[in-house]
């Protein structure tokens, strides 16, 4: 067997996520895959003071911005796509109690790829003449904004580019479908910017629908898009994505979508959420049960369940997962 | 915005006269007009929302050899069971022919300029076609922003990928709903570039795209005068008048001499929007 980092969902928040850290997620889509259930155990910790990193808004994003979790927060887009404005993240940054910095989809994927590469910038083609390049929301007084996206000359032909700035988030918890003990991944759907964000991340927490054996890794190594060997710690905690997709697993639940979007309008609709969809759980079954069983059989009823089926005879059961959660290296160095 | 159901004009092809009057929805209409658009072969990228209904509804009534994909990097999809929630959804990633990311499809294939055809949504598009989809702020403050940057009275959704789109696609294609606050002579904030203060303002920054071809609107077809790059009205639709989207223009929208009704939807055109639009979204009730 290989290295064991499996966590607890709780323990893994504790140890990697601190106040006031650059916390990267939204590596999935609005809509897709993203570890939304760690956001809604930094709520219950009571973290605060974040600067979110998130390629896109998702609902763990509104959820941490209704909450007041994050202050800061730079995106390349802030809305749920088909599930409309994202009413947490836009009350609070109407109000002004959240700086949001725009960029866009390409920019914050090619900026997390710098912070990998270790570059100092990376040259730009796109939010160039844009608002996005003159206005800044962390530096307001700045117009046109110079810091945010300066020009530069391309040292060859002198045709004038702009600069982005590369991201290195303190921390990067990522969705994936699949994990083995040690943290080799596989994505199923969009990998979006997960690649490129698992490498710029300083510390790499991994939250998998399923956990594997290491065999499924060495029979499709090419789809193994995340080594272990950069994996901090590893996290099993189904329907984490929830209520979003994860293609191959469960589709988004379309009613819980709705609610959620609509009980973070408010303040009061916010301490609601909190109360009823995060203080009311703390195990795995208190979570699944707080979805229902016949909501979990029907999302799981996805016409995209069979890009699973490679995979299935390698999805390690309930028990040996939890075995080796409490057989986890980690905790046993710390202790 | 589907309140409003056109009958088919005498002007319709024969095979819509056989099965009587042909009733389809504005946005329905602005949807086979977007369409239109996009030529078989192209490579085409499709934004959220309307757009992919745009987008999938071309690859299934005239365009079997689009290669489309969304920026999520979701390639040789067709949507199932109606209009995906968002680019990477389950409906769009059950049949998947290729699954990469974001910068392989904004990067490699529209940063490159290899993107034929990018279609887009908006919030706001002014005359020379810049798009604002981040925020509207206070006008009676001038301008909404001023030379200090203040939240917006009410925050949108950012640019996404369109700023990638529209910055590099060979030709961008804006969908949007035609009223008066939504065309406005100058965006509140640009968050994807048009043709920016007109001319060759895009020329400044090398930009490897051209910029938009089409607004596409649920009242007609604009498209950029040739040298200033102002949109004016090319077209409007069986339902619509000159007279209807200049009344629905935040500027004085200039005519072209040659602006004419086009051609309605041919029932094939209809019902092959309709078998990518399965759950009715653009005809729904506002």
């Amino acid at each position: 067997m290989s290295i064991n980092k499996l966590l607890p969902l709780a323990e893994a928040a504790q140890r990697y996520a601190g106040d006031g850290i650059q916390y990267a997620s939204g590596a999935g889509l609005p809509v897709g895959a993203d570890a939304i259930a760690f956001g809604r155990e930094l709520v219950r910790q009571g973290r605060r003071n974040l600067h979110a990193l998130f390629h896109c808004n998702t609902q763990q994003l509104n959820l941490l911005a209704a909450a007041g979790t994050v202050d800061k927060a730079e995106v390349g887009f802030s809305g749920l796509e088909g599930f409309g404005f994202a009413n947490g993240l836009r009350r609070v940054v109407e109000e002004g109690k959240l700086a949001l910095e725009d960029y866009s989809n390409l920019a914050m994927a090619l900026r997390f790829l710098g912070g990998a590469l270790n570059w100092p910038f990376v040259p730009a083609t796109t939010c160039i003449g844009s608002d996005i390049q003159q206005r800044s929301a962390f530096a307001p007084e700045e117009y046109p904004a110079t810091g945010k996206i300066p020009e530069i000359a391309d040292p060859f032909s002198g045709r004038t580019l702009g600069a982005y700035s590369p991201l290195k988030p303190d921390l990067a918890v990522i969705h994936v479908t699949l994990a083995d003990p040690e943290g080799n991944a596989i994505m199923i759907g969009s990998e979006w910017s997960r690649f490129e964000l698992s490498r710029a991340a300083k510390r790499l927490v991994l939250v998998a629908d399923h956990i594997v054996d290491t065999d499924c890794m060495r029979q499709y190594p090419n789809l193994v898009r995340i080594p272990g060997l950069i994996v901090d710690a590893v996290v099993w905690w189904p329907f984490s994505a929830w209520p979003a997709a994860s293609p191959g697993v469960h589709d988004v639940d379309e009613a819980h979508m709705k609610l959620m979007n609509e009980w973070l309008a408010t303040e009061e609709g916010t301490f609601r959420y909190i109360d009823r969809y995060i203080f009311s759980y703390q195990t795995v079954d208190a979570y699944l049960n707080l979805i229902g069983q016949d909501v979990i059989s029907k999302l799981e009823d996805s016409p995209t369940r069979f890009l699973l089926d490679p995979f299935r005879q390698w999805i390690l059961d309930r028990a040996k997962v939890e075995q080796l959660q409490a057989e986890n290296h980690i905790l046993k160095r710390a202790a | 915005m589907s309140t409003a159901t056109a009958t088919r004009t005498d002007s319709a092809p024969e095979t819509a006269e056989r099965k009587g009057p042909l009733r389809y929805s504005r946005q329905e209409m602005m949807a086979i007009a977007a369409g239109r658009e996009i030529k078989d072969g192209e490579l085409a990228i499709f934004g959220v929302g309307l757009s992919l209904l745009a987008g999938y509804f071309a690859q299934e009534h005239h365009g079997p050899n689009i290669r489309s994909m969304t920026e999520g990097g979701i390639y040789g999809a067709t949507p199932i069971g109606g209009l995906p929630w968002g680019i990477e959804c389950n409906r769009l990633s059950a049949n998947a022919t290729s699954f990469t990311g974001g910068l392989d499809a904004l990067g490699f294939l529209v940063a490159s300029g290899r993107v034929d055809v990018g279609l887009i949504g908006a919030a706001q598009v002014d005359k020379f076609g810049n798009v604002n989809t981040t925020g509207i702020w206070d006008r009676s403050k001038g301008n909404g922003l001023g030379d200090t940057y203040t939240p917006p009275k009410t925050r949108l959704t950012g640019a996404g990928g369109a700023n990638d789109i529209a910055s590099g696609a060979k030709r961008t294609v804006i969908m949007v709903t035609h009223e008066a606050k939504r065309f406005v002579d100058k965006v509140d904030y640009i968050s994807s570039p048009g043709y920016l203060e007109g001319g060759d303002a895009r020329a400044r920054y090398g930009f490897v795209g051209g910029g938009p071809s089409a607004i596409v609107t649920t009242l007609g077809i604009l498209r950029p005068h040739p040298e200033t790059k102002e949109f004016w009205l090319d077209a409007y639709y069986p339902f619509s008048s000159v007279d209807e989207v200049r009344a629905q223009t935040g500027w004085d929208l200039k005519v072209f001499r040659h602006a004419r009704m086009i051609a309605p939807p041919t029932v094939a055109e209809v019902e092959a929007l309709r078998r990518v639009d399965v759950t009715g979204m653009l005809r729904r009730e506002k």
